[in-house]
């Protein structure tokens, strides 16, 4: 296997009495899109932070595509904050172009590469606008731009789709794909559960600074039993000792939700329904989502994320 | 040194794109050229004619007072016509009487023109300053002086014009003069003392005094004149003894024998450091605006993040210390090579007996640039700029670096205001006295150093004071720029309330 992209052992950061993040340990493997999942004040930002060496641990130790310190790397790295913000009054070009510089382009291969970058994302009659005269959607895209204009190997997007129209959310999900589609390592923050579902290979959640889940999305909805939803045609209960189940609820339309143990197969209950002569109207096996493995494992911290 | 770089180029050329570097290298000399300029406009154009009445119940002063008047008219007329002289392009009715610098031989001219003297092609004389008018229509030198000034108070308040064949006018003042003037003047002029009596000005404009000035003058000289006459006195004789002055020449023991005499290049050599301390003074003050500016942008934008993902904020803090240092050196090299210039152009081709027949303002642009060339005033200020600019750019950006806004840096800024004003209140004294107590204590303190040692420059201080203070102020901007270093990296990315003091000082110890 390959050196892993990033390595977290027991990272901790400390504000006085605060912990904001609390023995950490992560791994994200090379070329793959990793999800930074958790509430407000989880510690997701400060976490990217002290991978990207601007801030620094309190203890622990980060190791960065094989270095113990990211600014040793910094070229083979792009970033983009929680908070977007751009040069007001300078052109868009210019400033992806200045960031990629930065990051040990040379200005010429820096400047094409700005304005390749803008074509190809629909922005191409903005490219000398200057930052300020662009809607906040335009200049986003041009921060995550300047991100990615060096073509880093392993690219760190805080809250990305933030902000966004559905359109433009899009656009980011597939800057994210062409990304992987190139090999390149992608960790991104949100709190938006579908983006996560359609994109990571592997998520973490954590609140309070501390680990929760790290897997893959299936593994995730794997910690969740397995649900069944039936209505039946008579009306009334099903009978509780279907194979497998371990509680039922009544929806308020009617239909009825089973609660399947670890393991327990929908399938078997849909046969000991047929074998019991229970007519059905409907019968449906539902997956557990992110939204619900997020919700059951933040709990009460999630209260305020739910209502993004 | 790469990235530091690569941030200097982006604030230079970000800075120098800004209006207000623009409106900062262009306001500086068109403010030195409107102040030379709009006095003389002033005196030119915008005052006005005034015009003013004259009740005289003497009978014998308002003669006198006319001719001086009339006297004084013409001497302005001269002045113009001399100033003509020297600028017209047609020289040709002048030709005898303007010498190769352009001088006007006045009296010659007189002669040899006669009384047509004024009527030169292309010459206007300047409008009269003062003009006499008769009593408005219905007002008459009739009763008391009071009952007079009660008439024409709806003249004097503007109430009503003046109507003439010209126009209307508005009437400006009125002098009344009473019947016993002469007993009234008293030995010596109890001046600011409480008058009720005397020589009545009455005027709605208090600023304006020339006209008051120039009635006054005659009347104490011919009271004089005739006090003088009343003891037996040849008046004549009195005026010319009057006149007599000991003769003063001003030496430099420093110079060489039978080249003391003290000139206006010796007195300019003072002064000329005063001019650097100011332009020192605005140069940090605008680099300093620029510096909180673009230190406020990338922290209350958020850019910094992205910033530090690339640099490490050593490097950037010293490419924008760099950056708009080269944007602040690029505005004040801007100002000086313009003073050079003039300099230059107006020096060109005058030889030095040009130069004394012009007189001593003539002379000044040779003086300043014999000065420049002969002293170290330009690279000291150079590297006093240097010294001075990274002291307290290191301070700004420090400061700047704790606040979200640019509201909060005000409150800093002012303190450092404050601090930096100092330099300008001393700097009159320090010419006068510039190896005294309170030049050589200032000088010892660094961020004082840079503008007290340059108004010293042309004193020849003592050789311990210039390398110990420049020793110390090295060594004290050095530990600016180290904690602003601490500082910066804390608090760049610090948002909420801008540390207190003591916070400050542990950000300073913590590794």
């Amino acid at each position: 296997m390959h050196t892993p992209a990033l390595e977290l052992r027991e990272v901790t950061k400390t504000y006085g009495a605060f912990t904001a993040v609390d023995r950490l340990s992560l791994s994200v493997p090379a070329g793959c899109v990793y999800g930074f999942l958790g509430p407000n004040g989880a510690g997701k930002t400060t976490t990217l932070r002290m991978i990207l060496e601007i801030i620094r641990p309190t203890q622990g130790t980060i190791s960065v595509l094989g270095s113990p310190s990211a600014l040793a790397v910094r070229r083979r790295i792009g970033y983009l904050p929680e908070e977007k913000g751009l040069y007001k009054k300078m052109r868009a070009w210019s400033v992806i172009a200045y960031f990629a510089t930065l990051k040990g382009m040379s200005p010429a291969v820096a400047t094409r590469r700005a304005h390749e970058l803008l074509e190809r994302y629909g922005l191409k009659d903005f490219a000398d606008a200057r930052t300020e005269a662009l809607s906040k959607g335009m200049g986003q895209k041009v921060q995550v731009l300047a991100a990615v204009a060096h073509d880093p190997e392993f690219v760190i997007l805080d809250e990305p789709f933030s902000g966004l129209d559905p359109v433009n959310q899009t656009v980011m999900e597939d800057i994210i794909t062409d990304l992987r589609a190139r090999g390149r390592t992608v960790i991104f923050s949100t709190h938006v559960m579908a983006h996560a579902e359609r994109l990571c290979d592997r998520l973490v959640i954590i609140a309070r600074g501390r680990k929760l889940f790290d897997g893959t999305p299936a593994e995730a909805r794997g910690t969740l039993p397995r649900r069944v939803r039936l209505a039946l045609e008579a009306g009334g209960e099903p009978a509780a000792d279907l194979p497998g189940v371990l509680g039922r609820v009544q929806l308020p339309d009617g239909q009825w939700e089973l609660q399947l143990g670890e393991g327990a197969d929908p399938q078997a209950v849909l046969a000991a329904c047929f074998a019991r002569q229970i007519r059905l109207r409907s019968f449906s096996a539902e997956e557990a989502t992110l939204h619900d493995v997020f919700v059951k494992l933040v709990g009460p911290d999630a209260t305020e994320a739910r209502f993004r | 040194m790469r990235y530091v770089l690569l941030i200097a180029w982006r604030e230079f050329v970000e800075t120098i794109k800004t209006r207000g570097f623009w409106i900062g290298i262009l306001l500086f000399p068109a403010l030195i050229v409107l102040g030379v300029l709009v006095p003389r406009l002033i005196e030119k154009k915008g005052i006005p004619t005034r015009h003013f009445v004259m009740v005289d119940r003497t009978g014998t002063l308002a003669p006198v007072i006319r001719t001086a008047l009339a006297e004084r008219e013409l001497r302005r007329q001269e002045e113009a016509l001399v100033e003509f002289a020297r600028t017209a392009k047609y020289q040709e009715p002048f030709s005898y009487f303007v010498s190769s610098n352009r001088v006007l031989d006045l009296p010659g001219w007189k002669q040899s023109a006669g009384t047509n003297w004024l009527g030169v092609r292309g010459f206007v004389a300047p409008k009269p300053r003062f003009a006499e008018v008769p009593l408005p229509e219905g007002v008459r030198d009739e009763g008391s002086l009071e009952t007079v000034a009660e008439a024409l108070r709806p003249w004097l308040r503007g109430d009503r014009k003046l109507t003439s064949a010209a126009g209307e006018a508005a009437l400006f003042a009125a002098v009344l003069i009473p019947t016993n003037l002469a007993e009234l003047a008293a030995r010596p002029n109890p001046a600011g003392t409480n008058v009720t009596a005397g020589l009545q000005y009455w005027s709605e404009n208090l600023a304006d005094t020339a006209l008051l000035e120039a009635v006054q003058t005659p009347v104490n000289a011919e009271l004089r004149r005739r006090a003088y006459e009343g003891r037996g006195l040849d008046a004549a004789l009195v005026r010319g003894i009057e006149q007599t002055r000991a003769p003063v020449v001003s030496l430099n023991p420093k110079k060489a024998v039978g080249e003391e005499q003290v000139g206006l290049s010796d007195r300019l050599r003072q002064w000329l450091p005063s001019a650097f301390v100011y332009l020192l003074w605005i140069a940090i003050f605008s680099v300093a605006q620029m510096l909180l500016t673009s230190v406020i942008e990338e922290k209350s934008n958020r850019i910094i993040e992205v910033l530090l993902s690339s640099v490490t904020p050593g490097e950037l803090m010293l490419g924008k210390l760099l950056g708009i240092a080269a944007a602040g050196l690029t505005m004040l090299a801007t100002w000086i090579a313009g003073m050079l210039l003039v300099i230059a152009w107006k020096a060109a081709g005058v030889t030095p007996e040009q130069a004394a027949a012009a007189g001593a303002m003539a002379n000044l642009p040779l003086d300043v640039a014999a000065i420049l060339r002969t002293t170290w005033l330009l690279p000291a200020f150079v590297m006093y700029f240097l010294l001075g600019y990274l002291l307290y750019a290191g301070l700004i950006i420090a400061l700047g670096s704790t606040c979200n806004t640019i509201k909060e840096a005000q409150s800093f800024m002012s303190v450092i205001i404050v601090f930096l004003m100092v330099p300008l209140f001393t700097m009159t004294f320090i010419p006068r006295d510039p190896n005294g107590t309170l030049a050589t204590a200032l000088s010892w303190i660094p961020p004082y150093t840079p503008f007290v040692m340059m108004n010293r420059m042309t004193a020849d201080p003592p050789l311990r004071d210039v390398i110990g203070t420049l020793f110390l102020l090295v060594a004290f901007t050095g530990f600016v720029l180290w904690g602003a270093g601490r500082v910066f990296r804390i608090g760049i990315l610090r948002t909420g309330q801008p540390p207190k003091l003591v916070e400050l000082l542990r950000w300073l110890r913590k590794p």
